[in-house]
C-alpha cells in the first residue's frame, strides 16, 4: 500500500469578494516528490498554494496532512507538522538582517535553541553564497540573494515538505537553476515533497517529478515532465 | 541662566513627551493601530500611581507595579475588545481613531468622576529644586527623568535587537502577512506591542504626578503633544519620535525665554507645522512618493 499524500487538497473552492478564483481543485502531493504547478498568470496556482498554506480559508473542500485533517489548518500548525513554504516575492524581513531573519525563521518554527547554531551552519553549507552576507540588513541583497534567504530561512526548519511560490520571479534564468540546483539535491537526499508553482515552465520541468497544469481556477492536467516538453503541446494547454 | 534654566526644564519635559511617543510609535510602527487611547493609558497609570502612593500611603514599589499592571492591562484590552473587532470587520482607520477618541473621553471622565476634577500631586522631596549654580534650579527629578528615558530607550532597543518578540515587532511592522509564512501569530506579537508599549506610559505619568501634577485631561494633553513629536520625529521611526519628544519639550520652554507663557504650547505645534511643511516625513521618516 502506498504512503498517504503528505498534503492533499480535495474540491477545494476559494474565492475573493464573490468572484471565485479556485474551482473545486483536488491536487496531492506525495512522498518524495518534486510536483510542480504550471499555469498562466490568474490560472489560482498562488491561491490554490496560499490555501493548501492556510494563509486563506476555502469556502468549500478539505485539506488533509498524512491523510488527516489538522485542526486548525494554520501556518503555525502546518510548521509543526514539517511543513515550510517560500512565499511569492521576496519572503524576508528586509529591515531586519539575514541572521535575524534566520533567527525569527527557528525561533517561530520551534527550533530548539541547541540546535539552531548547527542548523544556520548546514544551511550555509547547502547555500554558501549566504555566508557572505550573513550580517547585512536583507532589504540591501540583491533579489538572487535576497531569494537564496528566503529559501535558507524556509529550509533552516528541516521540512519534510516545501512549498516554493514562484520562486524565480525577478531571476535570470542561470541564477534560477544555481539556486534550485542545490535544493533538488537536498529534496533527493532528505527525501523531501516539494509543491512548486512555477512560470519559468522550461527550468521548473527539468527539477520536477510531476507536473499539473492550471487553466482559470481549474486543474485541467496531471502529466510528467517528458510529456510536456513539446512546445506544441504546452501551447495547447495555454 | 534662565536660557540654560529652560534647558534643563525643556529636557526633563522632553523626557516625558519622548517616552510616551515612543510607546505610541512602538504600537502604531508594529501594528499600524492608531492608538489615541495610549493618552488614557497614561491618566490610569498617574492616577492609580498618585492614589495608592499619596491617598493609600502605600510603599511606592508597589504603586509602580500597579500603574504598570494597569496600563498593560488597559493596552492588551484596546487591541483585543476594541481594535481586533473593528480590523476583523475592515473597519477604516477612521473608525479605529474614533473608537479610541471616545475610549479616552470615557476615561477622562471616568478619572474625574472616581478620583475629582481638581489638581492632584505626588510630594516628594524629589522634586524640591536646588541651587546648582548661581541662579540655576534644578530639582533632583530632572536628573531622574533624563536617565528613565535613558535607560527605558536602551532597554527598549536591546530588547528589539536582540530578543525574538522583539525581532517579531519589528518583522510584523514590515509584513504581517509574511509573518504568518513564518508560522507566527500576528495577533499575539500584536499583544506584545500594546504592552510594552503601554507600560511605557508609566514612567512620564509618575514623573508628571511628581512636577507638573495631574488633572483627568493630563493624559489627553501629553497624547497630544506626544502625537506631535511622533509626526515631527518621522511616524513609525522609534528614534525619531525620542527626538521629536525632546525637541517639544525644548521649544515649549524655550519659548518662555521671550514669549508669554500662554504661547508656550502653541510654539510646539509651530514646530509641527513646520515640519509639515518643510519637512513632511519628520526626522528620521522616509519620503513618501505620492499615489
Amino acid at each position: 500500500m502506498s504512503a498517504a499524500p503528505v498534503l492533499k487538497a480535495e474540491g477545494l473552492r476559494v474565492g475573493y469578494g464573490g468572484k471565485p478564483v479556485l474551482l473545486d481543485a483536488t491536487i496531492e502531493l506525495r512522498p518524495d516528490e518534486v510536483l510542480c504547478v504550471i499555469g498562466h498568470n490568474g490560472a489560482g496556482k498562488s491561491t490554490l498554494m496560499r490555501a493548501l498554506f492556510g494563509l486563506i480559508t476555502p469556502e468549500a473542500g478539505r485539506m488533509l496532512v498524512d491523510g488527516a485533517q489538522l485542526d486548525p489548518h494554520v501556518p503555525r500548525v502546518l510548521a509543526s507538522h514539517g511543513i515550510a513554504m517560500v512565499p511569492e516575492g521576496r519572503g524576508i524581513f528586509p529591515g531586519l538582517t539575514v541572521r535575524e531573519n534566520f533567527a525569527l525563521g527557528m525561533w517561530s518554527a520551534g527550533v530548539p535553541e541547541k540546535e539552531r547554531d548547527e542548523r544556520v551552519e548546514w544551511v550555509l553549507q547547502v547555500l554558501p553564497p549566504v555566508r557572505k552576507f550573513y550580517d547585512r540588513r536583507a532589504g540591501l541583497l540583491s533579489g538572487g540573494q535576497q531569494q537564496m534567504v528566503s529559501i535558507g530561512r524556509a529550509i533552516l526548519a528541516r521540512p519534510r515538505c516545501l512549498l516554493m511560490d514562484e520562486p524565480s520571479i525577478g531571476l535570470a534564468p542561470k541564477l534560477f537553476q544555481d539556486l534550485m540546483q542545490p535544493i533538488r539535491e537536498l529534496q533527493q537526499s532528505h527525501h523531501m515533497s516539494i509543491l512548486l508553482i512555477e512560470q519559468n515552465v522550461r527550468e521548473a520541468l527539468k527539477v520536477s517529478d510531476r507536473v499539473v497544469v492550471m487553466k482559470a481556477g481549474a486543474i485541467i492536467l496531471e502529466a510528467l515532465p517528458g510529456e510536456l516538453k513539446d512546445n506544441a503541446r504546452l501551447m495547447e494547454l495555454y | 541662566m534662565l536660557f540654560l534654566q529652560l534647558v534643563i526644564n525643556g529636557l526633563q519635559l522632553g523626557a516625558i513627551y519622548a517616552l510616551t511617543a515612543v510607546g505610541f510609535s512602538l504600537i502604531f510602527g508594529a501594528t499600524k493601530v492608531f492608538h489615541v487611547a495610549h493618552g488614557a493609558a497614561f491618566t490610569i497609570a498617574a492616577y492609580l500611581f498618585w492614589w495608592i502612593f499619596t491617598v493609600l500611603h502605600i510603599a511606592w514599589p508597589v504603586a509602580v507595579l500597579a500603574a504598570v499592571v494597569a496600563s498593560v492591562v488597559f493596552g492588551l484590552a484596546m487591541e483585543r475588545f476594541i481594535y481586533r473587532p473593528i480590523q476583523r470587520h475592515e473597519g477604516a482607520f477612521f473608525t479605529v481613531f474614533i473608537a479610541a477618541f471616545g475610549v479616552q473621553i470615557i476615561i477622562q471622565n471616568l478619572t474625574g468622576s472616581v478620583f475629582g476634577r481638581g489638581f492632584a500631586s505626588v510630594t516628594t522631596s524629589l522634586s524640591h529644586s536646588v541651587e546648582v549654580l548661581p541662579g540655576l534650579f534644578v530639582a533632583p527629578i530632572a536628573w531622574i527623568s533624563l536617565l528613565i528615558a535613558l535607560v527605558v530607550f536602551t532597554a527598549l532597543s536591546l530588547y528589539l535587537s536582540r530578543t525574538h518578540t522583539g525581532m517579531a515587532m519589528r518583522a510584523l511592522s514590515e509584513n504581517p502577512d509574511l509573518i504568518r509564512v513564518f508560522g507566527l501569530d500576528p495577533g499575539r506579537v500584536a499583544q506584545c506591542a500594546f504592552g510594552i508599549g503601554s507600560a511605557m506610559v508609566v514612567p512620564g505619568a509618575i514623573l508628571t504626578s511628581m512636577t507638573a501634577g495631574l488633572n483627568p485631561a493630563i493624559g489627553a494633553h501629553v497624547m497630544l503633544i506626544s502625537l506631535a513629536a511622533t509626526i515631527v520625529g518621522g511616524i513609525g521611526s522609534l528614534r525619531g519620535a525620542a527626538c521629536g519628544g525632546f525637541l517639544l519639550g525644548l521649544a515649549e520652554n524655550l519659548a518662555l525665554w521671550r514669549l508669554d507663557p500662554q504661547w508656550s504650547e502653541a510654539v510646539t505645534f509651530v514646530v509641527l507645522f513646520l515640519f509639515i511643511i518643510f519637512r513632511p516625513s519628520g526626522f528620521f521618516g522616509r519620503p513618501q512618493a505620492a499615489k
